[in-house]
């Protein structure tokens, strides 16, 4: 068995003269929680479309669990579960019917197929609504049916599609469980996310694509830490001047250094030698009123490797 | 993928889509509805454009003006009522007949006497159509009382000898294309409404991530669509067997050509709506297939009767193939150059096209996350 739960190589995917995804490689090992991370329209959405058989590659190849995607896109689709954002279930129909229907479809056998629901709706804490039609549930409660249906023909693969999305904290809490679950059983999970803490709680590692490239990709920890080691936020009074943020973003030490109305925020590596020195350069030419130290954010690295403008 | 996996997954998109129909019950009035709407409005246009309401002025009252009146009633042309020359100028300017026919005082002593009777015809002449209709028929009526009067100076006659073994009625005839029709409404109907659903709600990414045949997929969803299908036929059939009193000749073609053109048209509904996604864009798509399609296949008469250009596209529709078999359970006659083998082959090729087509668009377009 291959240690490969999905292999990419040089993947491309044009639609006519627009590249969605410019020669993509990447791979995820087997019994990680990969996150896919990008802007609006950076490619994550055709990434999964390829990676769950919905879409073929203009060039590259596709490796999904050890098979070739080209040659066997139903064996594919047969070991992966899937989340979509819009969870795709059929609200008319009730919580068990739309689990029997997935049975069927996956083939999941007829025998202990009982058991097996009752047991991933006790465990989503949806036993006593099975009989509800979805079309009652909150959010969250549709979140977490779609994660049990996903699960109902155990695949080892799980794509989530925004684990978080329009669900309230304690139904996010429960998701996460869940995945982290998974991940102790074996199971391979690939999420998308747009929501950063999501990302550094669940993912081992994290791939952060922006207009079909690959821009980043290690694990949480790590892609913090290349933006720097830590962060220090200070009010000033007056705000300093662009030759005092200047020469502060020149210290050895000092990774990015930029300054607001009466604020200035530095991002600097090598702990407390380089902390002193740029509060020195600060009071030197200013009042320091307030200064807080943290650890840089993931949202911090996604701007900072995705830009800021607005994506649509 | 077994058999036995092709078959379940068959049996649970049907199921699905049963129910999801029937927990959705203004679509499925929508689909039972709309057939026998489309079989009663053109019944009572049938009815109503066969025959023009006239009024008839009797001026005199003998033996042959009589029988002048009852040829006129024979021609089946005319709705006929006599009335007085007032009445009569009363009712055609206020447009409620087409023509006012006035038999002559002296109609009965002129004939008598060998000379000319010039009949009076007052025509509303709006309609061109109701117009020629009046101007046929009026000398047409002329000829047959003079046959049935005079036989004796009437010599030249017309000695018919008929194909089929029996008369069949505009009504029947028609009535029998219109079924057709309705079915073939009904199939597209319900079977495009089906497949657009999934893409509207979003469900279509369970069917398409599942690892199943796209065939499998488009069968159950035929499956599921046959269910009301089948209600609005029985409708449709019943409406014209038990009301119109259109009863067919041979009972069990009619059931085995009607599974054959549901099955063909559910095809033709859930390709149509694999492609155009949204239940709101089916229904009128469905309608408006249908209308031309039903002129252009031939349902006053053969298909081949219609001239070269509607006559080359009837001979592409598979409604005229199954408007031919139709007709033949019915009737018992051939209204077609082609024969019943032919016919069932086509409905039977198209099936299976159209179903491979679904899978292939449903398999090519796929859907995105």
């Amino acid at each position: 068995m291959t240690e490969t739960a999905i292999e990419l190589t040089g993947v491309t995917k044009r639609f006519g003269s627009f590249t969605a995804i410019d020669d993509l490689s990447l791979r995820v090992q087997r019994g990680e929680i990969f996150g896919l991370l990008g802007p609006n329209g950076s490619g994550k959405t055709t990434t999964i479309n390829m990676i769950s058989g919905l879409s073929r590659p203009t060039s590259g190849g596709v490796r999904v669990l050890g098979i070739d995607l080209l040659a066997e896109p139903r064996k594919i689709r047969r070991s992966l579960g899937t989340v979509p954002q819009e969870n795709a279930l059929y609200e008319e129909l009730t919580a068990e019917a739309n689990l029997r229907f997935h049975a069927d479809l996956f083939d999941v056998p007829r025998k202990g197929l009982e058991q097996r629901i009752s047991s991933l709706l006790q465990l989503a804490q949806l036993e006593e609504r099975r009989k509800s039609r979805v079309s009652t549930f909150s959010g969250g409660m549709k979140r977490r049916l779609a994660l049990v249906r996903a699960l109902l023909h155990d695949p080892e693969l799980l794509y989530f599609d925004e684990p978080a999305l329009g669900v309230d904290v304690q139904s996010r809490r429960a998701l996460w469980d869940r995945i982290l679950e998974l991940k102790e059983r074996g199971t391979t999970v690939l999420i998308t996310t747009n929501y950063l803490e999501e990302a550094n709680v669940l993912c081992d590692r994290l791939a952060i694509i922006d207009r079909g490239r690959l821009v980043a990709l290690d694990s949480p920890s790590n892609l913090r830490r290349s933006f720097g080691d830590t962060v220090l936020e200070m009010r000033t009074r007056p705000s300093p001047t662009e030759d005092v943020v200047a020469r502060i973003r020149a210290l050895p030490g000092v990774v990015s250094a930029t300054a607001s109305h009466e604020s200035l925020k530095v991002t600097v590596e090598g702990g407390t030698d380089v902390t002193g020195k740029v509060v020195t350069a600060v009071v030197q030419s200013t009042s320091l009123e307030e200064i807080q130290s943290r650890e840089p954010g993931l949202d911090e690295v996604f701007l900072s490797l995705t830009g800021k403008e607005l994506r649509e | 993928m077994s058999l036995r996996h092709n078959l379940r997954v068959v049996r649970a998109v049907a199921a699905a889509d049963i129910r999801l129909t029937l927990r959705e019950p203004l679509f499925a009035i929508v689909g039972v509805v709309i057939p026998i709407n489309f079989l009663l409005l053109f019944l009572l246009f049938a009815i109503s454009g066969g025959q023009a309401p006239i009024a008839v002025v009797l001026s005199d009252q003998g033996p042959l003006a009589e029988r002048f009146v009852q040829a006129m009633s024979n021609s089946q042309s005319f709705i006929i009522h006599t009335t007085s020359p007032a009445d009569a100028e009363r009712e055609i300017r206020a447009g409620a007949i087409v023509a006012v026919v006035t038999v002559p005082q002296d109609f009965d002593a002129a004939l008598a006497a060998g000379r000319r009777v010039d009949v009076p015809v007052e025509i509303n002449n709006l309609n061109v159509d109701f117009t020629n209709d009046i101007r046929r028929a009026v000398p047409l009526s002329i000829t047959s009382f003079y046959a049935d009067a005079f036989p004796d100076q009437v010599v030249v006659h017309a000695v018919e000898s008929d194909v089929q073994a029996h008369d069949t009625g505009y009504l029947p005839y028609l009535a029998v294309s219109i079924v057709v029709a309705g079915l073939m409404l009904a199939a597209l109907l319900q079977g495009s409404v089906n497949a657009a659903r999934d893409y509207e709600l979003g469900t279509v990414k369970e069917l398409a991530l599942a690892p199943v045949s796209r065939i499998a997929i488009g069968l159950g969803k035929m499956l599921g669509s046959a269910a009301l299908t089948a209600a609005s036929a029985l409708l449709v059939l019943g409406v014209v067997i038990l009301l119109i009193g259109v009863r067919p000749l041979h009972p069990l073609e009619v059931i085995g050509f009607a599974l054959l053109m549901i099955a063909a048209f559910l095809a033709l509904g859930v390709l149509a709506g694999t492609l155009v996604r949204r239940r709101q864009q089916a229904i009128p798509l469905a309608i408006a297939s249908v209308l031309p399609l039903f002129f252009l296949s031939g349902p006053f008469g053969p298909a081949n009767w219609l001239g070269p250009v509607p006559g080359a596209i009837a001979a592409v529709s598979p409604l005229t193939y199954a408007i031919a078999a139709f007709q033949h359970a019915f009737h018992g006659y051939q209204t077609a150059t082609q024969d019943l083998t032919v016919d069932t082959i086509v409905l039977s090729g198209f099936t299976l096209v159209t179903v491979a087509l679904t899978a292939f668009v449903f398999g090519r377009r796929g859907v995105a996350h």
